[in-house]
């Protein structure tokens, strides 16, 4: 009955300012700021911050609840970063298409997730891909390299414009299935099923042996 | 109802199995072994008692050489009287306040035990024991008995193993969650409710017997919990100075609605030491932050991200330094069901809170953008940065200070008028004078002739002139008509 609810952590990080935030925006209200003017937004804003939220997705029996949360980037806050993704199933890891040192600070997350969080599956997330469609110039961190960086640390590479909404659906779905065809995940609900059951049963006999 | 109960039931267990081992006559628990709560007690002191004094005499003796050092010695008997407080609390150990089940299957059920010493529940949990009575009378009457046995049998026994260390208590409280939810998931009892009953419920459980047992997992005298707020405590104290610019804290109060919210958003955060059961505690920091992200809304364009949220939260909490925040914080992670802080808007502003605390406890120069030596200097308290005059004031300063600069504009308006007043004065003297001297020289230039009064010529008056005058012509007759 209460196993037919799964939550799930993905965290988000990356360098400030990064696009974190309308990635988030896109995925949980499919907007974006620039397209309306600011006072619109606000209007119909139920939510009124975009740091944290969650969304319901179906994976065949189950309901998934995505719980998104959105981390601090600026280098200041670096230390607490372990604290945030304490716990998550997923993380992306985003960085800026047109800005180089924001894969490199992508790569820093990338090796503090593989140290301390075994059980987060890594999502490489390019983002403002509209910018670099527009005028190739812009783009300073090269897809290959990317990819292969992916390879190499076992994760995958996502290229996204929260602008047009390209990918990040894709993304979001990715990450659902991913998680819910981890049979660890799946395991460990049966696991606790068991032990319930066993448990009970002890019970039992105990009651048996009384008086 | 009743009915019901009795015509289907899958599960059949015999009474006399329900009894304790040890054949006093009370029900026994599972959960004790199977003896009833008195004889699982004195089986537990028998077994238990010897190394649990022992530890807890050398904690104790621990501590005591600690605060022996002079300047600790008033926290010190603060400490002893909190745990005078704490075990005669226990002494008193509290049946249940399920009294509607109680009494309807008290014929067959447990004889209610006579405590010797009147009964004392704090207000608060008799009020949330009232109102998860009336919850559980909205439930089945089986689904509503089996919790209150089992919740009534869980907080008696950790009134009874209160001395453990707070670890233990911790893990009690956590395999209670899951036991209740294996429970529910598994026993005939509790099928054919919904997920949202059942959140409630759970929610109900939590609630009442963190309420109950909050004098003794909170802020135990086991753990360094109380140090630990006084560190932070002071620690916030020591970092006054700090200003928004170093923290990169987007949130100002220039008009009043914004001030407004800020006071509201500290107050929130305060309040939270004032709950007790865990979701209200974390219900007060939800409520802080949704008032950081209404000021937050006000300072940035489009939606707030956690790059703007962090440093409002780090702000707020250094201007409110709420009280035992350690304590507080522990407390939530000790006890509250684990899924609420994995999940939900609630479990994400916690986590944002504990990043605070360990920003505040290694805060450093660089982390705001300082020298060392200026750091040092503010540390000290030698030197206050140059921007802490737009720093945050508590309304009273506010408003004083508004009302100076009133009374100053007033003062000075006064003054202005009081001149003007003078001038006008001066004005009319000078006036009076001028027009005088005026008048004077116009005076001197034509002076006063005093001329005849020119009379009306009377032709009929006696006088010398018309003496001259040729004597009036007088009619002359020259012939008479008649003769």
């Amino acid at each position: 009955m209460g196993a037919s609810r799964v939550d799930m952590k993905v965290v988000l990080l990356g360098k400030e300012y990064g696009g974190k935030t309308s990635l988030v925006e896109r995925y949980l209200h499919d907007r974006f700021a620039g397209d309306t003017p600011y006072q619109n937004v606000r209007n119909y804003n139920a939510t009124i911050g975009a740091a944290f939220g969650a969304k319901k997705v179906d994976i065949g029996d189950k309901v998934l609840t995505l719980g998104v949360w959105d981390t601090a980037g600026s280098e200041r806050y670096e230390a607490m970063s372990r604290i945030y993704y304490r716990g998550a199933k997923a993380a992306i890891v985003c960085y800026d298409l047109t800005d180089r040192t924001s894969f490199e600070r992508a790569r820093f997350w990338v090796n503090e997730l593989m140290k301390n969080e075994e059980g987060c599956k890594i999502y490489l997330c390019g983002t403002k891909k509209d910018l670099v469609i527009s005028d190739k110039r812009t783009r300073e961190v090269d897809y290959h390299m990317t990819t292969d960086y992916a390879e190499e640390i076992h994760a995958e590479v996502h290229e996204t414009s929260s602008k047009t909404g390209e990918n990040i659906f894709e993304l979001f779905t990715k990450i659902a299935k991913d998680f819910a065809s981890n049979p660890e995940n799946i395991k460990k609900e049966r696991d606790k099923d068991k032990e319930t059951l066993d448990l009970y049963e002890d019970n039992k006999k105990k009651f048996g042996c009384c008086g | 109802m009743m009915s019901r109960r009795s015509s289907k039931k899958g599960f059949h267990v015999d009474e006399s199995d329900l009894m304790c081992k040890n054949g006093c006559g009370f029900y026994g628990n599972p959960g004790w072994q199977g003896y009833c709560s008195k004889c699982w007690r004195d089986y537990q002191k028998a077994k238990q008692v010897q190394p649990k004094t022992e530890q807890i005499a050398s904690n104790r003796s621990k501590r005591l050489s600690q605060m022996g050092s002079g300047e600790t010695a008033p926290s010190f008997s603060k400490f002893e009287e909190r745990k005078k407080q704490q075990s005669e609390k226990r002494k008193n150990t509290v049946k249940s306040i399920f009294n509607r089940s109680s009494k309807e299957s008290s014929p067959s059920n447990t004889p209610p035990k006579k405590d010797p010493v009147a009964k004392r529940v704090s207000v608060e949990s008799q009020q949330v024991g009232g109102e998860f009575a009336e919850f559980l009378k909205k439930l089945r009457k089986t689904t509503a008995l089996d919790i209150s046995k089992q919740v009534r049998a869980f907080i008696e026994k950790i009134q009874v193993f209160a001395d453990s260390p707070v670890e233990e208590l911790s893990e009690m409280v956590q395999d209670f969650y899951q036991i209740i939810t294996d429970r529910i998931n598994t026993l005939p009892v509790y099928k054919g409710m919904d997920q949202n009953t059942i959140d409630t419920l759970m929610d109900f459980i939590e609630k009442y017997i963190l309420t109950r047992i909050y004098r003794i997992v909170f802020c135990p005298v086991t753990t360094t919990d109380e140090e630990d707020d006084l560190a932070i405590q002071n620690r916030i104290r020591s970092l006054h100075w700090i200003t928004r610019e170093q923290i990169d804290c987007k949130i100002y109060e220039n008009d009043a609605e914004s001030s407004q919210l800020l006071e509201t958003a500290i107050t929130d955060i305060i309040q939270m030491d004032s709950k007790r059961a865990p979701q209200d505690k974390l219900a007060s920091i939800v409520q802080c932050c949704n008032h950081i992200f209404e000021l937050l809304r006000k300072s940035t364009d489009g939606p707030a991200s956690a790059d703007d949220f962090l440093p409002a939260l780090i702000y707020v909490v250094l201007k409110a330094n709420p009280p035992l925040l350690q304590s507080n914080i522990q407390y939530i992670t000790r006890f509250a069901n684990p899924t609420r802080l994995m999940s939900g808007e609630a479990g994400y502003f916690f986590t944002n809170l504990c990043c605070v605390v360990s920003f505040i406890q290694n805060i450093s120069a660089e982390s705001l953008d300082l020298t060392q030596k200026d750091f040092d200097k503010y540390m000290s308290g030698e030197a206050v940065p140059h921007t802490s005059h737009n720093a945050y004031m508590c309304d009273g300063l506010r408003l004083m200070y508004q009302n100076l600069s009133t009374l100053t504009e007033l003062r000075q308006r006064h003054e202005k008028l009081m001149a003007e007043a003078l001038q006008l004065q001066q004005d009319m003297v000078e006036f009076k004078d001028s027009f005088k001297n005026e008048i004077d020289t116009v005076l001197e230039r034509n002076p006063w002739t005093l001329r005849p009064r020119k009379s009306k010529a009377d032709i009929d008056a006696e006088n010398s002139d018309t003496e001259l005058l040729p004597s009036p012509l007088k009619p002359e007759v020259l012939h008479p008509v008649g003769q």
